[in-house]
Formats: structure tokens, C-alpha cells, sequence
């Protein structure tokens, strides 16, 4: 009887370091409907080497086929600058892939160009000496690493400074970049893996409704209109099953938006 | 003896007004400390606020299947617990390890599909009545 107390209390004492360990379990099913939690953001826009990281285990696909120049021209208008300081971060990230240093240094001096002409140029002056010198020597992951950084950092100097648009801006041109190459580099070796990678519609939902949250003035610039309606028909093709059809489709749609965000810079 | 309980009293209602985020976030970055030495990118935004005991937050998010989440919360609060946990889009736990250590927690998800997932933070004890906490995430 005394052994058992003994064995109980053992017990006893087990679960309570198991629980404080490890906690109340969590259910293992939710209703979404009706879970009590209120909502901190829309969603959390995903880092570029988040998808870039996913790339690497798909394969060793040609990145210097997908690089193009980097476009840094800084005479439109600020939403257009917004959008091309995204898709040239964006860009970093290709020649990372590519382990091309020299356009890697290329696109570290258009972000700090591009950031100048929008105000926030000391806020990423440190992250772009960064890229230079970390691209020299070759170490691909503290660049990417950086060119997160610098992403991260514009945006929140903007909203510092009450320009939480031209930051979704930012996010948006990272985006549509990214997407171009993703659906490039999936449509040339098609795999469910690859295309699976696509299936983002709450955040293409989101920079929707960013979008349509805008002041008149600035939805209706010719661009950012431009970039609304390539949103609007990227939306049904990844809504649904992405085949080589639908992929072929948002490639051809999200080069037309970065043309359209080169155009005139 | 009763300028050392001044004393106490003076230094319990500074801690007490010192609690911010700033706090939270320092013991989010300590919880995944061990991660980053494990080789995995932790994300320099940081998610966070305050919450009574039993109130959680949700923080959707999308996540790309191939890679290793880590999402790592701390609170700067003594003696209270916090947990965190990862659901799919459907609600389907979609942690694949998870463990709670007083003022620390943590989610791992090994995303089996792209998609939306939501991140629930959660106090659930604490001797104050609001808990300052935060959030960060890596992956590799």
C-alpha cells in the first residue's frame, strides 16, 4: 500500500512536470466560424526567402535565365517607385539564386537609389552596405538576408511616416516580381509541388483590398489601376486547382504588371 | 526593515509599469534562440500586445509547404504561462511539436500544403490582468 502512495505520487508528480512542460494539449479540431480569437492582422505577408527558401529544395532551375536588368528609374510617381523598389528586392533575390555578384551590387545601389527618391534612403543605407560587401564575398545567405532586411525596413519607415500605402505598394511590386519568377521557373518543369506554392489567395486577397482601400488619388493612378485589374485576374486561377494552364496564365499576367512597372521609370 | 519594503514596493510598481512589448518581444527572441543555432532564419518583424488570461489573438498567415516553421512567444510577465499553437485553414492543429515553458512557447509546423494558417497566441495564467506579449517566427 505504502509502495503504491509512492507510485501514485511519482505519477502524480510526473504529469504535473509533463503539464508544465508541455502544457494543456491544444484541440485538435477548430471551427473557424466560431473561434473566439480576434484577428491581429489580415495576414502576415510572407518574406521573399520564405518562397525562395522552398525554391532551393524544388531543384537547380537556370536563375540566370530568369535575371533581368534591374530597372531603377526614379522620375514616376511615388507609387511607382514603391512598386519598383519591391520588384527590384525582388530581383536581389534571383541573382542570389543566380550567384551573380555583380547584379546583386547592382540592385543593393538601385534600393538605396529607389529609397532615396521616396525619403527613407537612411533607413536602408547600413542594409545596402551590407548587401555590397556580403555579395563580394559571396555569402548568398546573409544577403538574402539583408535584402529581407531592406524590405522590412523601407516598409516600416513609411508607415512611420504615415505612407502605410506606398509600404503595401512595396510588398505588392515584391509580389508580382516574385510571382513572375515563380510561375517562370514551375511552368518550365511542371510539378504539383511547384504549383502548390501558388496557392496564396488570402494574400492575394489582401493586396486587394489594400488596393481598394486607397484614396482615389492614388487608385486611380494609371499604374496602380493597371496593377488592380492584373490582380483581379490572377485571383480565379488560384482560387482554384493550378494546372500548367493556370500557371502559364499568371506568368503572362504578372510580366505584363512588371513591364507596366519598369515602363516610363 | 521598513525602508527595505518601501523599498520592494517602489521597485514591484516600476517592474510592474516597465512591462511593455519591447519586454515581450526580448523573451520571444530568447525562446528561439536555440532555433537560430539550429540554422534557421528568424523573420525581423516581431507580432505582439496585450491580452487578459484566456483571451487569444489569431494571426493568419501563409505558409509554403517544404518549409520548417518555428513560431516562438514570451511574455516578460513572472509567473504567468502562455501558449501557442498552429491551425490549418480548415482548423486542423497542423503543429507537428509544440511545448510550453511558464513564460515561454512554442509551434513547429512542417507546412504539408501551401496555404492560410493561423497562428492563436493565447495567456493562460497570469497574475496581472492584462499580459504583454509577442511573437516571432523562423524557418529554414
Amino acid at each position: 500500500m505504502k509502495q503504491n502512495w509512492g507510485l501514485n505520487l511519482i505519477i502524480v508528480a510526473n504529469c504535473a512536470a509533463f503539464l508544465h512542460c508541455f502544457g494543456e494539449p491544444a484541440p485538435s479540431q477548430i471551427d473557424l466560424r466560431k473561434f473566439p480569437a480576434t484577428q491581429l492582422d489580415e495576414v502576415v505577408v510572407p518574406l521573399p526567402s520564405e518562397v525562395f527558401n522552398v525554391l532551393d529544395k524544388l531543384g537547380a532551375p537556370n536563375w540566370r535565365g530568369e535575371l533581368r536588368d534591374p530597372v531603377v528609374g526614379t522620375r514616376g510617381a511615388r507609387a511607382q517607385i514603391a512598386l519598383l523598389l519591391g520588384s527590384i528586392v525582388a530581383e536581389g533575390f534571383v541573382a542570389v539564386e543566380a550567384a551573380d555578384k555583380e547584379r546583386v551590387k547592382e540592385v543593393g545601389r538601385g534600393v538605396l537609389e529607389l529609397a532615396r527618391a521616396i525619403g527613407v534612403e537612411k533607413t536602408v543605407l547600413t542594409r545596402t552596405n551590407l548587401i555590397l560587401s556580403k555579395a563580394n564575398s559571396g555569402e548568398w545567405r546573409a544577403v538574402r538576408h539583408e535584402l529581407d532586411g531592406a524590405l522590412t525596413d523601407v516598409k516600416n519607415a513609411m508607415i512611420e511616416l504615415k505612407d502605410s500605402q506606398l509600404a503595401h505598394l512595396v510588398s505588392l511590386g515584391g509580389w508580382i516580381r516574385g510571382t513572375e519568377v515563380l510561375t517562370s521557373v514551375v511552368g518550365k518543369s511542371y510539378s504539383a509541388d511547384g504549383a502548390d506554392l501558388l496557392n496564396q489567395p488570402d494574400l492575394l486577397k489582401y493586396f486587394q483590398q489594400r488596393i481598394a482601400d486607397m484614396p482615389p488619388r492614388m487608385r486611380n493612378d494609371q499604374l496602380v489601376n493597371k496593377i488592380e485589374k492584373g490582380l483581379d485576374e490572377i485571383a480565379p486561377l488560384i482560387n482554384q486547382k493550378i494546372t500548367p494552364g493556370s500557371v502559364k496564365r499568371i506568368n503572362e499576367i504578372t510580366s505584363e504588371m512588371v513591364k507596366a512597372i519598369d515602363s516610363r521609370a | 526593515m521598513r525602508r527595505l519594503l518601501i523599498l520592494l514596493g517602489i521597485f514591484a510598481a516600476f517592474s510592474r509599469a516597465d512591462a511593455t512589448v519591447d519586454d515581450a518581444i526580448s523573451r520571444a527572441l530568447e525562446a528561439i534562440d536555440p532555433y537560430v543555432k539550429q540554422g534557421y532564419t528568424v523573420r525581423g518583424d516581431q507580432w505582439g500586445g496585450d491580452l487578459a488570461v484566456k483571451e487569444q489573438k489569431a494571426i493568419p498567415h501563409t505558409l509554403f509547404k517544404g518549409n520548417d516553421y518555428w513560431f516562438c512567444m514570451g511574455t516578460d510577465v513572472d509567473n504567468a504561462r502562455v501558449a501557442i499553437h498552429v491551425y490549418d485553414s480548415k482548423g486542423k492543429l497542423a503543429e507537428s511539436d509544440s511545448w510550453q515553458r511558464g513564460r515561454f512557447a512554442a509551434a513547429r509546423v512542417f507546412a504539408p500544403a501551401t496555404g492560410t494558417y493561423y497562428v492563436i497566441v493565447e495567456v493562460t495564467s497570469s497574475p496581472r490582468e492584462r499580459t504583454t506579449w509577442a511573437m516571432v517566427y523562423g524557418f529554414k
